[in-house]
């Protein structure tokens, strides 16, 4: 039925709209029966709708009349220009060229001219006449190669810019199942890290550019989607992203202030460039598998019992109970067009993303306009930008994965007794300390969440004058999360002792930013351009949330339900609200000069005051200046055709991560029972607390950073690339500062010191690092071509060089101990003054005795060395292209070396102590067999594993048919895989760098911690995608 | 929303161009400002105040990694057993129990962390407050309270009131810090109730505080001050108090009626937690004989030789959990992970013996504290009341004292207040060493061990897994974290 109606009404004359509308609402219906339906429904479906498409365009190729041919060629080099439009003037008709620069198009009688036109190419007028087959030589159009970057506050010819700036296109993004933009970039850009342990579909990406620069939260760069200043990556899909531009050094980032210190990366929407009548509509479907990857090896049942291990008469391989293979789904649609001085994109993109164990899943409906409308002869011009998203995710209990690989092989899953059928749900359980059956720690836990995002934003352009144009911005950024957990009355761990818990959360996020700009540029003499950019910014950001937890349940109700917990005070339960807000206003103001395109100069400054500053510390002032000059204009260089020389140097900074630590807020404290009796209620109130002393002085953290850096590019275009050096100090460091506590408080005199933390600027970090990228242009002859490109980073590891803020300070932190059992008080991180950041110390591991005991250097604290460090000496990124005919095959390298890696399974779990009776061991190439160890785990330099690591991180394989249909654009089939291999000497789960800590600290101190691989990090997974892309016009 | 926006696009330049939001002032909306607190005319704030500065002290002094963990860890009364993996935690407990500690150990820094913020708060209070004068009388003695710790754990600690000034703060001398205690306490006693309080400061706990810190005087300053001691003693004796005739009254789940209480830590599970002995000392089996809501942490134990001391006629022993364990239906629990060369097998058993300390103490071994009452279906928090200060403590004081001074008589009367309620014989003749044991009989598990071996300087003596130990062992380093942060504080000697 569905089909045929499809089919009906893409013959008739509004083809493209219509069509898009039914294959709209075909998707839609295919996404909201989705749910309720099982996996091998969901794969017929996906089946379905790609056959659907297939069928349905090649009905429509056979409705024409007479068929013409040619070929697209580029004027200078001869070579074939693929992707051109070739188009029938005056109507809607036409098609692109295919790899070799061929079309095939069908044409009506009374057609007569023909448009080619391409990107970078001027746009030529052909007559039709008789003629069956066309050559048509594009020439190149010289303004529009000077390709362009996006750069805060408007984009800037490549060639102009004068400081560490990469833009990344769509070609060169990350193949594969990719949710989330971060990844689009893994590898893709010196100095970026982006890395995700494990393969939890629910986890965000960590995000860090040139290493770490503050302490505090916003370590990772500020986004800025389309102008909006710091919004949330989940409010866009992957597949609408045009150009991803990151502003590397201080100078290019300084424009955004005091939250510019992490890097800038500026993400730009899909928009139509078109104004020709024409309808570009794309579909793009895919289906993914995962499996789990890299398991440690444990022992089998047998070696357990063997080695003396309690048997309890089962043979039972947990990981294989817990995980299965998963398939998710992914369809993007998307239309774009315009006419005269109307553009609109709008797309929807659906994922559903499985994870490898049951209850870890991740659905995403993105919706997405665009809309540009100019009048005014265009010199008066609107934008709306809207952006909608839902994302429903579950999770479990990460602890599934620890005790699916430690918890002891020869209990069976399931027990038929009464106490076990009436207890635990007639899993297997047994009072042990730390033991918990995983399958069901997975399935009588549960955790969901349900966000929703609208980013809306509304622009308006006026040009004054050609040359002065004025520009305001309104956008508001919306994120509600509302989020449940579920501990059964028959979860052991948790909801048992709780007789069932359960719990529901709100958190809601607005941000609204107003930015005005005025723009002038001038030509002040001959050759000397400049142009003026100067603007104010008003944000306001507001947080709240509330959530409460209950316990006692007659019925596993869950978060349905909280009233029907009778318990709702005391352990295992919660009422709370919150809500704080904040403001930042800001003005700003940029020079740029080129003269004579040889030298160029650019210098910036903002200002920026922030409401959750002390009030001593109101304003910061944030000032860069670059200037670079391109070689190749003034002297002969031979090979290079650019030679640009660039140095800039820039002042960013980092907002306090909450905007009351400056008053010394009172916040709840102790329940206070006025008269201890607590029968008598009408006494009780909530104490008041001031949990961190005020600081009247705070202030933003300063990033100053010097870069120098050189563009190039040789041999014709052929190759091009760049290299950067940067220096980067970091002072006033925000830190929650230990100090004396009861002692008089320096910040705000006349007070004591409540708290045992004062929020502070401290001194110093330094760090630097040397990058490198290369990349070639369509290598090879004849049909091969091949598109290499390449990029590595060298770090110089972050040094402290100072903690302390006149008298106050330490000269050291110690963080990140392993955990339980037995190594709750061992912090196994030390970040020294005068030394790198996160440095493992510890005992030095210098034998085994006969008996299997450690033969450890010391086992004095104060005379630990120095073990290893979590960070990496080095990342890089090797992409690869290569075009044969109308195959293409990408595959991406990517790896890191010289970081190190606490691997906590073998630090808990590979002797052979008494607790291996209890728990599984791991047994990995690096486990000492001979003697086994004997001794209870203790932390050495065993248990630091060198980390470095070469990853395939993604490849696809694709093919695209050729369409003779002139509604067809492209029609493309790929195969996709991600993670297929890992040479590395690390033997726990996953070699990725780890720039946080998953379980240390209270946020502001997970990134002093690198480099720990803890127990309940998500098993790593390989995916393999199957997927379609077709253009209509 | 077309209107708002409208108005958005246009306000906002306009109220800009006015000039009038540039600075921004934060506003404060989930919680309340210093000047909130200051502007407040709500009459049950100061109350609720001064019980936030007790709740201070409330805080944690039952829980894990506390004072009263260093105290009694150190002491030869309990010690946490390394069972395999469980329990090493750096070695910590290891060396609290051999007496080789490190300025580092984190359970110092919260111990201190514990007294000084409760400090801070107390200044704050009495700058917030300065014209109330019962309340000015009871904080000051409140804060001598906590010096009292601080002189006992760390002797040389610097001294902040609410006139100090000037950034951190050095060192006094341990002769000040009881200076400053002992005038604190007579400037203000007089202006105290002296009606029961219970969880609050009156006048007698204000003299316990006064006896305790004479009883000491020796150790704190050389100079003994024994018939001070007695004197303020006797000044709670006189009090509104008696000995219950049932010892563990004292310490059960809701024991705020208990007659013999003069200074508690009014522990709740819901309005002030921190008490959490029933899981740092329980198996993790024993969740099933008190039907906990969570598994305990199998830490805590006495040592045997301590509970040798104990007659087995003596109501207190009781205070010790031994022998078989039950799970609430009756039904006997087993320990199926029991080591294999565990003499009492998988049937879950508490011996008194422990066979070692590190690195494989069997899992049972080890009597547990169970002093005070665990209720079935306790949370991990108790709400079991933790006395500061009980009367029979004050008998064994007002004896010890009396007895240095050569007044035996006066001693066995008062001693044997105590051991007659205990279920014992009197007294006929007494020796120190009998004074000795009978203060570790009665204040098992209420963090007086170390101070009274320090008294009778058996301190530094070697006991069970543990060597002869420096004399400077006596007092506590500061903590490194403290030092850290404050570079003006000097390390007590040896350290």
């Amino acid at each position: 039925m569905d089909r045929v109606q499809f089919l009906n009404i893409a013959k008739s004359k509004n083809k493209q709209h219509i069509s898009f509308e039914i294959k709209y609402s075909y998707l839609f219906r295919f996404l909201l029966t989705k749910n309720s339906m099982r996996n091998y429904l969901q794969k017929f479906k996906t089946l379905a709708l790609a056959l659907t498409l297939l069928f349905g365009v090649s009905i429509m190729t056979n409705a024409q009349n007479r068929t013409i041919t040619g070929t697209v060629l580029d004027a200078s080099l001869g070579d074939p220009v693929p992707g051109a439009t070739v188009l029938i003037k005056g109507t809607t008709r036409g098609v692109a060229t295919d790899l070799d620069g061929k079309f095939t198009l069908e044409i009506q009688p009374g057609d007569q001219i023909l448009v080619i036109s391409f990107v970078g190419y001027l746009t030529q007028e052909v007559e039709i006449g008789n003629q069956s087959t066309f050559t048509v030589n594009l020439e190149e159009d010289i303004q529009s190669l000077e390709e362009a970057v996006v750069i805060g506050y408007g984009s800037q010819d490549k060639k102009e810019i004068t400081s560490a700036v990469v833009g990344v296109k769509p070609e060169d993004f990350n193949r594969g199942n990719v949710s989330n933009p971060a990844q689009l970039l893994q590898g893709k850009v010196a100095g970026l890290s982006i890395t995700r342990p494990g393969g939890n579909p629910n986890n965000g990406f960590n995000i860090r550019l040139r290493g770490l620069s503050t302490f505090g939260a916003n370590s990772s760069p500020l986004i800025v989607l389309d102008g909006v200043i710091g919004a949330s990556l989940e409010n866009v899909d992957p597949n609408d992203i045009q150009s991803i531009d990151v502003l590397k050094d201080g100078s290019a980032a300084a424009i955004y202030g005091a939250r510019g210190s992490s890097g800038v990366i500026l993400i730009t929407t899909t928009r139509s460039g078109k104004k020709d009548g024409n309808v570009n509509v794309t579909i793009n479907s895919f289906a993914t598998m995962d499996q789990a990857t890299n398991l440690i090896p444990v022992l089998s049942a047998e070696e357990f019992v063997a080695r003396g291990g309690t048997d309890f008469g089962s043979n039972t391989d947990w990981r294989e109970e817990l995980i299965s293979d998963a398939f998710s789904y992914t369809t993007n649609a998307s239309i774009s067009g315009g006419f005269q001085n109307t553009s609109y994109m709008a797309s929807v993109n659906y994922r559903d993303n499985q994870g490898i164990v049951d209850g870890t899943n991740n659905q995403r409906l993105n919706t997405r306009i665009n809309l540009s409308q100019g009048a005014l002869d265009n010199k008066l011009r609107f934008n709306v930008n809207l952006s909608f998203t839902n994302v429903d995710s579950e999770s479990i209990n990460d602890a599934a994965f620890r005790y699916a690989t430690i918890y002891n092989p020869t209990a069976p899953v399931f027990e038929n007794t009464e106490s076990a059928q009436e207890r635990f749900g007639g899993y297997f359980q047994r009072d042990l300390f730390d033991f918990y059956n995983p399958v069901a720690l997975a399935k009588q836990q549960q955790f969901i969440g349900e966000t929703k995002t609208a980013l809306t934003s509304y622009r308006v352009e006026y040009d004054f004058l050609p040359n002065l144009t004025w520009s305001a911005q309104y956008s508001q950024d919306r994120r509600n999360t509302i989020s449940g957990g579920f501990w059964s009355r028959q979860d052991f761990q948790v909801g048992f002792g709780a007789s069932g818990s359960a719990e529901r959360n709100a958190f809601d996020r607005d941000q609204k930013i107003f930015e005005t700009t005025l723009r002038f540029e001038t030509d002040l003499s001959d050759g000397l351009n400049m142009t003026l950019l100067g603007g104010l910014g008003f944000q306001k950001t507001k947080n709240e949330g509330f959530g409460a937890r209950v316990r006692q349940y007659l019925f596993d109700l869950g978060w349905n339900n909280l009233g029907a917990g009778a318990i709702r005070l005391g352990a295992n339960t919660n009422l709370y609200s919150f809500a704080n807000e904040d403001q930042l206003n800001s003005a700003f103001g940029r020079a740029n000069f080129n003269y004579n395109n040889w030298l160029f100069l650019s210098a910036s400054v903002r200002a920026e005051t922030y409401s959750g500053f002390g009030e001593n510390n109101q304003t910061g002032i944030f000032p860069a200046v670059s200037i670079g000059s391109d070689f190749t204009q003034i002297f002969d260089m031979g090979i290079f055709d650019q030679f640009k020389p660039r140095v800039s140097y820039g002042v960013t900074g980092n907002l306090p991560p909450s905007p009351t630590l400056a008053l010394g807020v009172f916040g709840n404290g102790n329940r206070i029972d006025l008269d201890g009796d607590p029968l008598t209620t009408n006494d009780i109130f909530v104490g008041i607390v001031q949990n961190s002393n005020p600081n009247k002085d705070l202030k933003w953290e300063t990033k100053k950073e010097f870069n120098i850096g050189i563009d190039f590019g040789l041999l014709d275009g052929l190759l091009s690339g760049s290299v950067d050096y940067y220096t980067r100090n970091i002072s006033d460091l925000l830190f929650n500062v230990p100090v004396a506590t009861g002692a008089p408080n320096p910040f705000d005199p006349g007070r004591f010191n409540t708290a045992s933390s004062t929020w502070v600027n401290l001194a110093d970090l330094r760090n630097a690092g040397f990058e490198f990228a290369i990349s070639a242009n369509r290598l090879g002859k004849g049909s091969l071509k091949w598109t290499p490109s390449f990029n590595f980073t060298i770090y110089q590891k972050t040094q402290i060089e100072s903690l302390s803020a006149g008298e106050l300070g330490f000269d050291e932190l110690r963080f990140a101990t392993p955990g339980s059992p037995g190594q709750n008080n061992n912090p196994i991180i030390y970040n020294r003054v005068g030394q790198t950041l996160g440095d493992f110390y510890g005992p030095r591991l210098l034998g085994i005795s006969e008996g299997g005991e450690y033969i450890l250097s010391t086992t004095d604290p104060n005379e630990f060395e120095r073990l290893g460090n979590g960070l990496p000496k080095g990342e890089f990124g090797f992409a690869n292209n290569l075009e044969w005919g109308q195959w293409n095959l990408s595959f991406f390298f990517r790896g890191a070396w010289g970081h190190d890696l606490y691997n906590s399974y073998r630090g808990f779990y590979e002797n052979a102590d008494g607790a291996s009776n209890t728990w599984n061991s791991v047994i990995t190439d690096k486990t000492p067999t001979n003697p086994l160890i004997t001794s209870t785990p203790t932390f050495n330099s065993s248990y630091i594993e060198d980390a470095s690591f070469i990853r395939l991180d993604n490849m696809e394989l694709g093919y695209n048919f050729k369409t003779n249909s002139p509604n067809l654009s492209s029609f493309r089939v790929y195969f996709a895989a991600q993670n297929l291999f890992t040479i590395t000497n690390y033997t726990g789960i996953d070699p990725e760098v780890r720039i946080n800590d998953s379980e240390n600290g209270d946020g502001f101190t997970t990134s002093l911690s690198p480099g720990i691989e803890r127990r309940n990090t998500y098993f790593q997974t390989r995916s393999f995608t199957l997927g379609l892309t077709v253009n209509f016009k | 929303m077309l209107k708002s926006i409208r108005k958005t696009f246009l306000l906002i330049p306009v109220v800009f161009l006015l000039g009038s939001c540039w600075e921004l002032e934060q506003e404060v909306l989930d919680g309340v400002t210093p000047e909130d607190v200051a502007n407040s005319n709500n009459p049950q704030l100061i109350d609720v105040l001064k019980a936030s500065a007790y709740s201070r002290i409330v805080g944690s002094w039952g829980g894990h990694n506390s004072i009263w963990s260093i105290n009694e860890v150190s002491s030869d009364e309990m010690a946490i057993p390394q069972k395999g993996a469980d329990w090493e935690d750096g070695g910590l407990w290891l060396r609290a129990h051999r007496h080789t500690w490190a300025p580092s150990d984190e359970a110092f820094n919260n111990s201190w962390n514990y007294c000084y913020t409760a400090i801070g708060e107390i200044n704050n209070l009495m700058i917030s407050f300065p014209d109330v004068a019962a309340l000015n009388a009871e904080l000051r003695v409140l804060r001598a309270l906590v010096y009292l710790w601080l002189i006992d754990n760390w002797g040389n600690v610097p001294i902040i009131t609410e006139t100090s000034s000037g950034g951190n703060p050095t060192n006094n001398s341990r002769q000040e810090v009881f200076d400053f205690i002992e005038s604190s306490i007579l400037e203000n006693v007089d202006l105290l109730p002296k009606e029961d309080t219970k969880s609050t400061m009156n006048y007698y706990s204000a003299h316990a505080i006064l006896a305790k810190l004479y009883l000491n005087a020796e150790v704190y300053t050389g100079t003994p001050r024994w018939a001070d001691a007695e004197a303020a003693a006797d000044v709670v004796i006189s009090g509104p108090y008696s000995l219950s005739s049932n010892f563990f009254s004292n310490f059960a789940t809701r024991n705020g009626g208990s007659t013999e209480n003069i200074l508690t830590l009014p522990y709740d599970e819901n309005n002030a937690g921190g008490f959490n002995l029933a899981q740092m000392t329980l198996h993790y089996l024993s969740q099933n004989t008190y039907n906990l809501q969570e598994q305990p942490w199998n830490g805590y134990a006495s040592l045997e030789e301590f509970y040798n001391k104990f007659d087995d006629n003596d109501v207190r022993k009781s205070a010790f959990i031994v022998g078989p364990q039950f799970a609430a239906d009756g039904t006997r629990l087993r320990d199926i992970s029991a080591e294999a060369d565990d003499p009492d097998g998988e049937p879950l058993t508490f011996t008194p013996e422990i066979n070692m300390l590190a690195p494989n103490a069997f899992r049972q071994a080890g009597a547990r504290v169970g002093k005070f009452e665990f209720a079935s279906g306790a949370a991990s928090s108790l709400s079991n009341d933790y006395p500061l200060f009980r009367l029979a403590e004050m008998y064994l004081t007002k004896g010890e004292a009396a007895f240095r001074q050569g007044k035996t008589d006066v001693a066995l009367a008062a001693i044997n207040m105590v051991r007659e309620r205990a279920g014992m014989p009197a007294f006929t003749s007494l020796t120190l060493e009998d004074i000795y044991d009978e203060r570790g009989r009665e204040m098992f598990a209420e963090a007086s061990r170390r101070t009274d071996q320090i008294r009778f300087g058996t301190w530094n003596d070697p006991w069970w897994e543990k060597g002869q130990s420096e004399p400077f062992r006596a007092l506590f380093p500061i903590p490194l974290q403290q030092i850290n942060a404050n570079p003006n504080l000097t390390q007590n000697p040896g350290y």
